[in-house]
Formats: C-alpha cells, sequence, structure tokens
C-alpha cells in the first residue's frame, strides 16, 4: 500500500495546441448530465421501471453442460401471485447469436433464447415471473428440473477435437465462413500468412519464443444488466435496457422472438458503464417472453452473481509468439499463434481473435514476413464477448513480452527496440488489407501517428534510464520498470455506421439526435461539442436525446471505439448539412444568393453587412412567421469509416516487488496517448486512465476461478476483487498532440487503447526485477514468489 | 412490518419484512439515488447516512432503521451540486452509478477529517469502487474541492 | 436474507432468553448474516443492549459485542494502549461505510478463518464473556467453540500492550491471504496467526522461542518465524496454496516482531 503520494510528482500540465483551434472541441467541457447523476436522479433502468411490472427470474442451470429431462412448474405456478413460467418449450426454435454485431453477424448462430441442452453453470433453464420480487424468487427455486447430467470440457487446451462435442444440434449454423466447426469444439479459426516465416526466422541470427496465458476477466460495470419492457399504446413491445446498441438488440430479439422487427422499440437510458459486456442481448429475451405472455410489464436485474455466471467474460487466451531478428534488433519475421476460448457459445469468437493478431501485429510493419492463426474452442464454461481491449491486449501481452524477450537477448533498450522497428506517420502495414473482423480488411495508410512523441513523452513522466531497469530499495524490495507500446482501431472500416440528425429549433437552440449510445463515457456530451464546433455555436444551444430506436437515427452502437470517429464523423456530416440549409434559407428570406451569406456569432448577415437576422429571431420566422415558406430546418447524415485509424499509446510503468512474499505493487503507470484531436481532453484522459486500471486488475488481481466440476469459485465481489482507490499509486495519463485526417476535427478513438499496455508492461518490469518472465495472468504474489523459489532452486541445480 | 424513518428531513412510514435491508426499502419508497451494484456489500453504491454516518444501506436491517435520521444525497443536494461542479470538471463522473454514494462518502470525509492527505483520502474512500475512472480523476476532484470549500 | 421474526430484547435476560430458549439468531452487525441464504426463524436483535462502548478499567479494557470496526480503528483510547494495531488490521475490510456496521460480537462468535480481528484478539491475549459472566480466552474459544447456543456480552484486554499486525492480499479490498499479529505483553510474547485460511491459532512454539524478553536477539525472532510455520496446518482456496501460505507465514511473524522490538 503506497502511503506517500507527494513523492509520485503529478504530470505538469501542458495544453494542447489543438485547444487554440477550436471554440469548443478540444476542450474540457462537463459531461451535460453530470449534476445529474451525481443527485441520483431517476437515470438507470431499474430507476425507472413502472412499479406495476412483473418481477423476472430465471432458472440457471447448476451443471456446466446436461440435457433437461423435464421442467415441473406446477408448484411454482401455485404461488400465490405467480404469473408465469416459461421453458425452451415456449420459445421458437430458431439458432441466434447474443453478439450485437453487424448484419450477417460473424459470430455462429449457436444458441437458443432457452434450450432442451444447458452449457454451463448459470445457463438458462427457464423464466419465471411474479408480482414481487420475492415471490419470484420463491418461485424461481420451485421450478422441478430433472437433469440428465453430462460430462463437460472444462479445460480450453483439451477441448480441439475432444470426443465430448458440446454443440451437436443440427440447427446451428455460421453466417458465412468463419472456420465454424462444431463437431471438433470449434468455434472459429483462421489461418493467415505474409511472405516465409519459417525461412525468415530460420535466416534470423537472434529468435525469441514466448508464450501467455491470459485468463478471463470479469466486466463489472458497477450497474447490473437491467432491462425492463411493456406494451405500448400501439401494441408494441417496448424495452428499455443497458445495452450498448439498441439497433442489434432489436434485430437479434425480433429473431429470435420471430417478430416483425417494426414491432419493437429498444431504449437505452442512463447505464452504469459497459466495457463490452453490454454489448449482446442477455436479459431482454426474457422480459420480452414476459410482457408477451401476460401483457403486462416485466423488469430484470441481474445479481452481481449472474452478472458473472451467466454474461460474458473477456475471452481467455493462450498467445505464442516468435520472434526473428538481426543482432541490431531489426526485425524479421513475427508468428503469433493463438488459441482463444469462447466458452459454451461463440459469440465474439472470431472477431476477438483475429484483433489478437489485426491491432497488434501492425504495430511493427517492417518485419519481411508475418503469420498468424489458430483456433477458437468451445467450452462447458460461461461464454467469452466483448470487452475493452477485445483481443488486442491479448495479442499485446504476448507481442510486446516477446519484444522485451529479444531486447534482453540482444541487450539493447526495450525502448529503442521498438523505435526501431515500429510504424511510422505514411506508412502501412499489409495487415491492414488481409485481416479484418470478418475476414478481410481494409488496406489503409497511417496518416497519423506519434508513438514517437508518446514514447519520449512516457520515459520523461516515469523516468526511464535503461542502465537502471531495477534498483533496491530496502532488502528484498526492489523497484523496477517496464514499458510496452499499443495500438487499436477507430470503429470498423465500411462495417460500422451511424447516423446523427440535428433539427433546428424556436428559440434558436438544436435537438440533436443520434444512435450513438453513451455507457457513461462522455459520448452525448463528445458529440454535442462537435455538432456545436461545426455550427459555430455554444455547447448549451445543443440539446442531446440518444439511442432510442424509435426516435433517434440509426447507429451500429458503443463498441469497437467507434463512437467519437464513426458517430461524430455523422454529427459533423449533419451539421454542415443543416448549416447549409440555414443559409439557404435565410439567403431566400433575404432575397440574395447563399453564397453572399455569412452566419456568424449566431447572427446571419450578407457580405456587405446591409442585411442582418439573429438566430433567435429567424428560429420563429422559419416555424411561425413566414407563410408558405415556414418549414422545420433539419438535416440527417450518415457516415462509415474507409479506414480505421489507430490510435497509439506507451505504456511505462514502475513496481515495487517483495521477493520475500511475491507482492507487486504499481507505484506509477504512465499512459501517453495519440488519440488524434481528443475532443474533449478530460473525458479522454479518463478513459485511459480507467482503462489503465482495468489493465492493472487484469495483470496483477482479477481472475475468473472455476471448480473442478465447472461452478464459477469467483462469482462475486467478495472473490473476484476489483482495483479499490487504494491498490494502485499514481496512474498519469497524457494525450500529444496529433491530427487524424480522416477524423472528426482530427480526432481517433480513446475508449479502449488504454488498457492494452498493463499487462506487458508490469510483467516486462517483473523481468526487470527478477529476471524471470511470468507467463500466467494473473501474477498473484503466489505465483511471482513461486517463480523466483523455482528460479532459486534450478539456479542451485 | 411498519417502520418510521426521517429521511432527508422527510418523516415516511413504510412497509417492510423483517429480513429486508434498507436498500431495497428505500428504492421502492421512490429514493433510487440509493444504487445497488452488488450483494455482497463491497462495491459502496449503496451509501447512505445514518444519523450522519455513511453504512452500507444494501447490509442494514430495514427494521433496524425504524427512528433513525437518513440522509441520501438527495437530502445534501446544495453541497452534493457544490462537489459535482469539481467532479465533472475533471470528467470524472463517468457513467454515474457510483456517484451518489461515492459523493455522499466525501461529504462525510469533509466533516470528519481535516486537511486529510491522499493517503488518507484513498483510505477514507476505499469502499466506493468505481469501475470507470481509474480514481485519479477523483482524486483530482476531491483535492480540489476539499481547496475550495475550505478556503 | 429471510428473518421469519425478528425481535429486539430490551435487556440481556431477554435476549439470552430469545436464544437460548426460543432458538433465537443473535444480530449483530447483519453484514455477515445476509451473505447467508438460511433462513433466520427468529432474529434477535442486539441494538438496544448498550453494548457499544470501548471501556478502560484499572487493568484492563473491555469492549462491547456490538461495538463496530470503525468505532475500534478510530478509539483514541485503543490508540493509546496498543498503537495502530486495530486500525492496522482492520483498515483493509471494504471501506468505513461496512466497519461503521460490522462488529466485534460477530466477528468473535463466526470464528471466521480469514478474520483480521480475531486473529489480533488472540495476540492481545483477549478474553470473551458470554451472558451471563462465563469468561473464557479468546482464543480457545476460536479453535474449540462453544456447547450449545451462546450470546457474547464483550471482550476483555490486558491494560496495554505493544502490537504490530502483518497480512498479505491479493488486492486492498479482498480477503486475506494469511494474516498474523504479534504483541509484547510485559512479560511474555504472544504470536498468532489466521486465515491459513483456517481461523486463527496461537503459535505457542514460536513463542516459547522468544520466551520473556522484550529484546529478543534477530536470531531468536528467525527462529521463532520460522517455528511458526511449522507448528500450524496450512490450506489451499482460491486465493493461495498451502505451501505458498507456509512459505511467507515466517516472512509476516518476522516483520511483525522486528516491527515491535524495534
Ligand atoms: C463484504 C465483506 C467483506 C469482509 N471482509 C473481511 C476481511 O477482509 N477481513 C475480515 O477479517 N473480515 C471481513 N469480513 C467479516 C467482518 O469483519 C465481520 O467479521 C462479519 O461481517 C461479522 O460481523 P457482523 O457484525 O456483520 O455479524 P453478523 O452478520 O450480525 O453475525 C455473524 C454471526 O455471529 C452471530 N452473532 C453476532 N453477534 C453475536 C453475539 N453478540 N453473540 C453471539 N453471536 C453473535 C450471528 O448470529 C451470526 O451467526 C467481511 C464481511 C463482509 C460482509
Ligand atoms: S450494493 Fe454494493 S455495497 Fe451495498
Ligand atoms: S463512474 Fe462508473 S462506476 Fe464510477
Amino acid at each position: 500500500m503506497i502511503d506517500n503520494f507527494d513523492s509520485i510528482p503529478p504530470a505538469d500540465s501542458k495544453t494542447l495546441k489543438a485547444t487554440q483551434k477550436f471554440n469548443v472541441i478540444a476542450h474540457d467541457i462537463a459531461k451535460i448530465d453530470g449534476e445529474g447523476l451525481v443527485l441520483g436522479r431517476p437515470a438507470f433502468a431499474d430507476d425507472l421501471a413502472p412499479a406495476n411490472a412483473l418481477y423476472v427470474k430465471l432458472v440457471r442451470s447448476p451443471h456446466a453442460f446436461a440435457r433437461i429431462i423435464s421442467i415441473d412448474p406446477s408448484e411454482a405456478l401455485a404461488l400465490p401471485g405467480v404469473a408465469c413460467v416459461l421453458t425452451w418449450k415456449d420459445c421458437p426454435r430458431v439458432p441466434i447469436t447474443r453478439a450485437g454485431q453487424g448484419n450477417p453477424e460473424p459470430s455462429p448462430h449457436d444458441r437458443f433464447i432457452l434450450d432442451e441442452y444447458v452449457r454451463y453453470v448459470g445457463d438458462e433453464v427457464a423464466v419465471v415471473a411474479a408480482e414481487d420480487e420475492a415471490t419470484a424468487e420463491k418461485a424461481a427455486m420451485l421450478v422441478k428440473v430433472q437433469y440428465e447430467v453430462l460430462q463437460p470440457v472444462l479445460d480450453f487446451e483439451k477441448a480441439l477435437d475432444n470426443p465430448i462435442v458440446i454443440h451437436p444440434e443440427p440447427e446451428i449454423h455460421e453466417m458465412f465462413p468463419i472456420g465454424f466447426e462444431p463437431k471438433r469444439n470449434i468455434a472459429a479459426a483462421y489461418n493467415m500468412e505474409i511472405g516465409n516465416v519459417e525461412q525468415e526466422l530460420a535466416k534470423s541470427p537472434v529468435q525469441v519464443e514466448t508464450t501467455v496465458h491470459t485468463q478471463a476477466q470479469q466486466h463489472v460495470a458497477l450497474e447490473p444488466h437491467t432491462a425492463f419492457s411493456y406494451i405500448d399504446i400501439h401494441g408494441r413491445l417496448v424495452i428499455v435496457t443497458s445495452t450498448q446498441n439498441p439497433w442489434h438488440t432489436r434485430r437479434l430479439l425480433a429473431l429470435a422472438l420471430q417478430m416483425p422487427l417494426r414491432q419493437i422499440r429498444i431504449i437505452k437510458p442512463r447505464i452504469g458503464g459497459g466495457f463490452g459486456g453490454k454489448q449482446h442481448i442477455h436479459i431482454e429475451p426474457y422480459v420480452a417472453m414476459v410482457t408477451l405472455k401476460t401483457g403486462k410489464p416485466a423488469r430484470l436485474a441481474l445479481t452481481r452473481r449472474e452478472v458473472f455466471e451467466a454474461t460474458f467474460t473477456r475471452h481467455e487466451m493462450r498467445v505464442k509468439v516468435r520472434l526473428g531478428a538481426n543482432s541490431d534488433g531489426k526485425l524479421n519475421a513475427i508468428d503469433m499463434q493463438v488459441l482463444s476460448n469462447t466458452g459454451a457459445y461463440g459469440e465474439h469468437a472470431l472477431t476477438v481473435f483475429m484483433v489478437a493478431g489485426s491491432k497488434t501485429l501492425p504495430l511493427y510493419n517492417k518485419v519481411n514476413a508475418v503469420r498468424f492463426g489458430g483456433h477458437v474452442v468451445y467450452t462447458n464454461k460461461v461464454s467469452a464477448g466483448a470487452f475493452r481491449g477485445y483481443g488486442a491486449i491479448q495479442g499485446l501481452t504476448g507481442l510486446e513480452s516477446a519484444m522485451d524477450e529479444l531486447a534482453h537477448k540482444i541487450g539493447i533498450d526495450p525502448v529503442e527496440l521498438r523505435r526501431k522497428n515500429m510504424i511510422h506517420e505514411g506508412e502501412t502495414s499489409d495487415v491492414f488489407r488481409i485481416m479484418g473482423e470478418g475476414t478481410e480488411g481494409v488496406a489503409m495508410t497511417i496518416e497519423s501517428c506519434k508513438l514517437e512523441e508518446c514514447i519520449a513523452r512516457g520515459k520523461e513522466l516515469i523516468g526511464w534510464n535503461p542502465d537502471r531497469l531495477v534498483w533496491e530499495v530496502a532488502p528484498g524490495k526492489v523497484r523496477a520498470m517496464g514499458m510496452a507500446i499499443a495500438m487499436q482501431g477507430s470503429g470498423l472500416p465500411l462495417i460500422d455506421m451511424g447516423s446523427a440528425r440535428i433539427e433546428f429549433q424556436d428559440g434558436g437552440f438544436f435537438k440533436l439526435h443520434v444512435g450513438a449510445t453513451d455507457l457513461g463515457t462522455g459520448s452525448d456530451t463528445i458529440l454535442a461539442q462537435i455538432a456545436a464546433e461545426e455550427l459555430g455555436v455554444d455547447v448549451e444551444s445543443i440539446v442531446v436525446y440518444s439511442s432510442d430506436t424509435d426516435n433517434t437515427p440509426f447507429d451500429v452502437g458503443a463498441y469497437a471505439s467507434s463512437t467519437t470517429y464513426v458517430s461524430g464523423s455523422a454529427v459533423v456530416k449533419a451539421a454542415r448539412s443543416l448549416k447549409k440549409k440555414l443559409i439557404e434559407a435565410v439567403a431566400q428570406k433575404f432575397g440574395v444568393d447563399p453564397a453572399f451569406v455569412i452566419f456568424d456569432n449566431k447572427t446571419f448577415k450578407t457580405l456587405n453587412g446591409s442585411k442582418s437576422l439573429s438566430l433567435y429571431d429567424f428560429s420563429f420566422d422559419t416555424l411561425y412567421h413566414d407563410g408558405e415558406r415556414m418549414k422545420t430546418i433539419e438535416a440527417t447524415e450518415s457516415f462509415t469509416g474507409a479506414k480505421s485509424p489507430p490510435p497509439y499509446l506507451a505504456g511505462f510503468v514502475e513496481i515495487e516487488l517483495d521477493k520475500e512474499t511475491g507482492k507487486v505493487e504499481v507505484i506509477h503507470y504512465v499512459s501517453v496517448a495519440d488519440v488524434g484531436t481528443p475532443i474533449n481532453p478530460n473525458l479522454a484522459t479518463i478513459q485511459i486512465e480507467g482503462a489503465a486500471l482495468q489493465g492493472i486488475g487484469l495483470a496483477l488481481y482479477e481472475d475468473v476461478r472455476y471448480s473442478e466440476r465447472g461452478h464459477m469459485l469467483s462469482h462475486n465481489l467478495m472473490t473476484y476483487a476489483i482495483p479499490s482507490r487504494e491498490d494502485v499509486g499514481r496512474i498519469t495519463v497524457e494525450l500529444v498532440d496529433s491530427y487524424e485526417p480522416s477524423g472528426p476535427f482530427g480526432a481517433k478513438s480513446a475508449g479502449e487503447i488504454g488498457i492494452d499496455t498493463p499487462p506487458a508492461a508490469i510483467s516486462n518490469a517483473i523481468r526487470n526485477a527478477i529476471g524471470i518472465r511470468l507467463t500466467d495472468y494473473p501474477f498473484t504474489p503466489e505465483r511471482v514468489l513461486m517463480a523466483i523459489d523455482k528460479a532459486k532452486t534450478e539456479g542451485a541445480n | 412490518m411498519t417502520i418510521t424513518i426521517y429521511i432527508n428531513g422527510k418523516r415516511e412510514i413504510l412497509e417492510c419484512q423483517p429480513g429486508d435491508m434498507l436498500t431495497e426499502v428505500l428504492r421502492k419508497a421512490g429514493y433510487v439515488e440509493v444504487k445497488k451494484g452488488c450483494d455482497t456489500a463491497s462495491c459502496g453504491a449503496c451509501t447512505v447516512l445514518i444519523e450522519d454516518k455513511p453504512v452500507l444501506s444494501c447490509s442494514y436491517l430495514a427494521v433496524r432503521a425504524d427512528g433513525k435520521r437518513i440522509t441520501t444525497i438527495q437530502g445534501v443536494a446544495e453541497e452534493a451540486k457544490k462537489f459535482a461542479q469539481f467532479l465533472t470538471a475533471e470528467g470524472a463522473d463517468q457513467c454515474g452509478f457510483c456517484a451518489p454514494g461515492f459523493a455522499l462518502t466525501v461529504l462525510s470525509m469533509k466533516k470528519e477529517l481535516r486537511n486529510p492527505s491522499e493517503a488518507e483520502i484513498r483510505h477514507y474512500l476505499s469502499g466506493n469502487l468505481c469501475r470507470c475512472s481509474g480514481y485519479e480523476g477523483q482524486i483530482r476532484a476531491i483535492k480540489k474541492y476539499l481547496e475550495a470549500v475550505h478556503d | 436474507m429471510e428473518i421469519r421474526e425478528y425481535a429486539r430484547p430490551k435487556s440481556m435476560d431477554e435476549a439470552m432468553h430469545l436464544i437460548h430458549e426460543e432458538h433465537g439468531t443473535a444480530i449483530g452487525g447483519s453484514a455477515w448474516l445476509r451473505t447467508n441464504t438460511k433462513t433466520v426463524m427468529l432474529g434477535v436483535d442486539l441494538s438496544d443492549l448498550g453494548l457499544e462502548y470501548i471501556r478502560e478499567f484499572q487493568d484492563h479494557i473491555e469492549i462491547g459485542a456490538m461495538t463496530t470496526y470503525r468505532e475500534l480503528e478510530t478509539s483514541l483510547l485503543l490508540a493509546s494502549r496498543f498503537g495502530k494495531i486495530f486500525s492496522t488490521a482492520v483498515g483493509h475490510i471494504v471501506g468505513i461505510q461496512l466497519r461503521s456496521i460490522i462488529t466485534v460480537g460477530g466477528t468473535v462468535a463466526g470464528r471466521y478463518g480469514f478474520s483480521d480481528l480475531n486473529t489480533t484478539l488472540c495476540a492481545l491475549g483477549a478474553r470473551v464473556v458470554f451472558y451471563p459472566n462465563i469468561e473464557e480466552d479468546l482464543a480457545s474459544f476460536i479453535e474449540k467453540g462453544y456447547a450449545g447456543p451462546f450470546l457474547i456480552e464483550k471482550i476483555i484486554l490486558p491494560s496495554s500492550a505493544r502490537a504490530a499486525y502483518q497480512q498479505m492480499r491479493i488486492s486492498e479490498n479482498d480477503f486475506p491471504i494469511i494474516n498474523t499479529a504479534v504483541a509484547w505483553m510485559g512479560t511474555e510474547w504472544r504470536v498468532a496467526a489466521g486465515s491459513r485460511p483456517a481461523a486463527a491459532r496461537l503459535c505457542r512454539n514460536a513463542m516459547k522461542i522468544l520466551a520473556d524478553s522484550a529484546n529478543p536477539s534477530n536470531e531468536q525472532i528467525e527462529a521463532a518465524a520460522q517455528e511458526s510455520s511449522k507448528e500450524l496446518q496450512f490450506g489451499s482456496d482460491i486465493r493461495a496454496s498451502a505451501t505458498y501460505r507456509q512459505k511467507i507465514l515466517p516472512v509476516l511473524v518476522r516483520r511483525a516482531l522486528l516491527e515491535v522490538r524495534g
């Protein structure tokens, strides 16, 4: 525990060049919902549920793998207040995926909302609804289920071609080729090679091979998954839910429930964090089934234990990296082979796995050959899904650990090794073209990459000295440093689409409607800033409404670091187009050519100054006064990226390691990032600070543990501890000046990149501290001490 | 059973079962600013003041609150708004699910500790988990807030 | 948690009756009870019995069963008599909002393996008083339990001691992997270790090695530290293996002893 914070100097704040260039962009505008949230005004789904809603509870499987022989709901139904008990027999037999992804989904349709088979402890068996919560809970316990218990597959290293087949059902299928082979327990597979890797490795005088095993991780958004549903006046199904992607939710639900899309409306209220954990349909089908069955509103808030046992985790992966280099450190070849554990169902199986390569390998783009491949396998554990970092964190952990091994072997500063090989502005990588999220990628040239600046500033902030990467602070206690670099993406090019509509209102303000989904990240504020900047008004003139499939334009949702870049670009386009329409309308009123009208400081003027009209007055004119010319002035625009410009980050860490106990403490973590223009530097900074701590949690503390029979042992916050305020000394985040020409006002993305470096940087620091490469995450005191002891005994022999 | 509590200065007579925890009873009565983030007394989202002391309402029997004074963040709205300015000025409000419980604890820390060091601030607030912010922005906000209100 | 019936007795006798004769379950802070899914047929709330106190007498200190952890860690009296040990020992437990609820009585009664406080109390030579006036050594109660239902009224501490506490946790808000407390009582050393993951035990052999010198030598300290891990049993759970616990206990015992000896 750190008790002297004054010893870690905070970053001296420096002003970004961008701040001077813009009026609203690159300024620290306060989040528009901040005060309301602090005061706890009703905002989240559970705050808003109607008082008469039925409480929904789920009966869940106590077995890792079983067939349901029978379900007897009679005792539950006999309980006063119980409205219904629904089982797989009440569901359409349609395979679906729960993954909120584009259409067609790159995830296999290998799941039914309720099935005759259950494939992990916690899998849904039946849906119970009652008038109050206690009755619903009691009824759920009274549902009698008989199981034929089957032998599960729990170890992902043994899943491939195991005689036990987790998905024998004939109806399941892939939507397009993703290497889906359920008979072999393979959810997805992929291989690619550029150049000849074996040859290049053989030719290289220096070679290293490093394998890391990164564990499953829980998202722990503080608000558990929550939804309620009701039938509206038109007989349509409305679901208010904590989702990251309302449109995908609507589409997947329509398929699952075999309903026309037009009969469903999804509304996202405020949501209490997502991190990828709410990018799926986990609860919506069940409230919907109850409402459709009973005609009554229904509500469901998962318990923390249910969130842990029965939503999604991060994909556990084994990443093997081989590097070949010249003795001066020039990399010749990279080979990355991955085994990924998707758990019981294949949500995001292919795509997370692909990102392990596609958003890591381009970092070192000067190699002669690069290869990537492996399998994503099924096991009888809770499914893995989207999680901030989305494969990149796993891939980078392998790659950046191997890079440090290479630096040790050659004997050069790990920073210099990276600088020698890393990507720069104006360059490209074949990997961009070859590997995408589905299968093929999109070629792109990097127009903004300030990795050099990130590294230089990071070194300064941490006090990097390659000759002193470890030093003793007390007998048995050492401090050490390590580092890693990272890239991510900004949306999925030619797949993600976002839209925005801006409408001019009386009083001279603007309604901004976006489909984009604010998870607490502040995207509503950021999009308002973008609209205000483009329109040339202040942020207060923009009123934002978001994420309602009936009332806002389409957006794929908040994932893949897309909101600022994709949805933000849509806002720029809409604002630009609206401004043009405003000027045209005023020009007509003035009786001049639009080219002679300018809009500045909330006033329209002719170029010669002869006529002038305030925005305020014009708003009433166009809606109330101008006779036949009266009209609503609005614009709707959409955007999809032609590329996905990566943000970059250099992470540096100082740790203290107690050699007698194995305890590792992070004293200082420094992240310096190139996110393009930060639309709101404060919010970008917090994204990166929060992500860094989540990454530190993965590196040192968090672990999803199971019993031998597949029961989750770490099923609540007592057994799965996330970092508290006292775990880490200081996290310093800085943004460097950067401008991405393809992004809105030069912006890229900031949501995910911050989580990518801590696991490798901490591993590298431990390597510097004790001379041992730890490979199994998390690095608990026991693992560190056992490694030290093992090295001692081996050294003695 | 019925209990009488004095919540944010208002007398409320509420129905509850003997095993009910205060969080559920308060939320049902409309005090939805009291959040529930876990089932195990681990997160601090449910913090309320009972007789001016911050406690976890999820682990406090509603019947035991009978006759007591309870304060939620709404009961100290003016002070909370002031603190919210500092929190939002750092962008540290994020999803805000932890915010009511967190802010309430900050306000009670302000009363209890004089010129706390950063380590003392972190220690006092360690029961308020936040998964979004990484805590740094919250700490910056608290320091600036304490400086401003002590002058 | 379901509680069928609830009572808040006004006298110890009444509470005793409900627990002994009516199979009532005592409710201390209720934080741990709540994590239990078992139905409580009769909950006996101890909050109106005046058991929330820390009092100094001529040759001892008494702490009422309903005293909360927050009161222990902020007590100036305890700090002046025992140094920082209470605030260090309980300061990691979740947060002040929980520590303002959880009680000494609920902790001693539960004899939890992981308990930070019970290890501390064992080392300080605490005694536990069951109503009516049955006094027992706390360490032996932790070890052997109590036959039949019981109601803890208070615990009794010696008037002062020089003591230190050491523990290992994966992260700060987690449960401990292993913990130890040592105390110099003025005439003898006491060493206790808990969270093995089983409940706290005295390290009697280690105590013997340290004997009755306020200034044991480094060699004695090292020998006692090593002995502590030999004389106790260790187990494995999701946080750590028996081997790891056994390995680091001597490190923590040594550090604690050095802290007290100076
Ligand atoms: C989330 C969480 C995390 C925790 N982490 C830690 C930790 O890291 N380290 C640690 O040491 N402890 C930890 N604890 C345990 C805590 O310190 C207490 O020991 C525990 O909560 C019991 O205290 P209570 O007042 O809540 O007891 P209760 O829940 O009220 O009661 C517990 C048991 O004791 C009985 N009981 C209570 N009072 C009496 C009495 N006077 N006489 C007879 N029987 C009685 C009850 O009937 C019940 O069986 C944690 C607890 C929680 C909830
Ligand atoms: S709800 Fe998490 S501590 Fe109370
Ligand atoms: S802001 Fe989301 S948990 Fe704190």
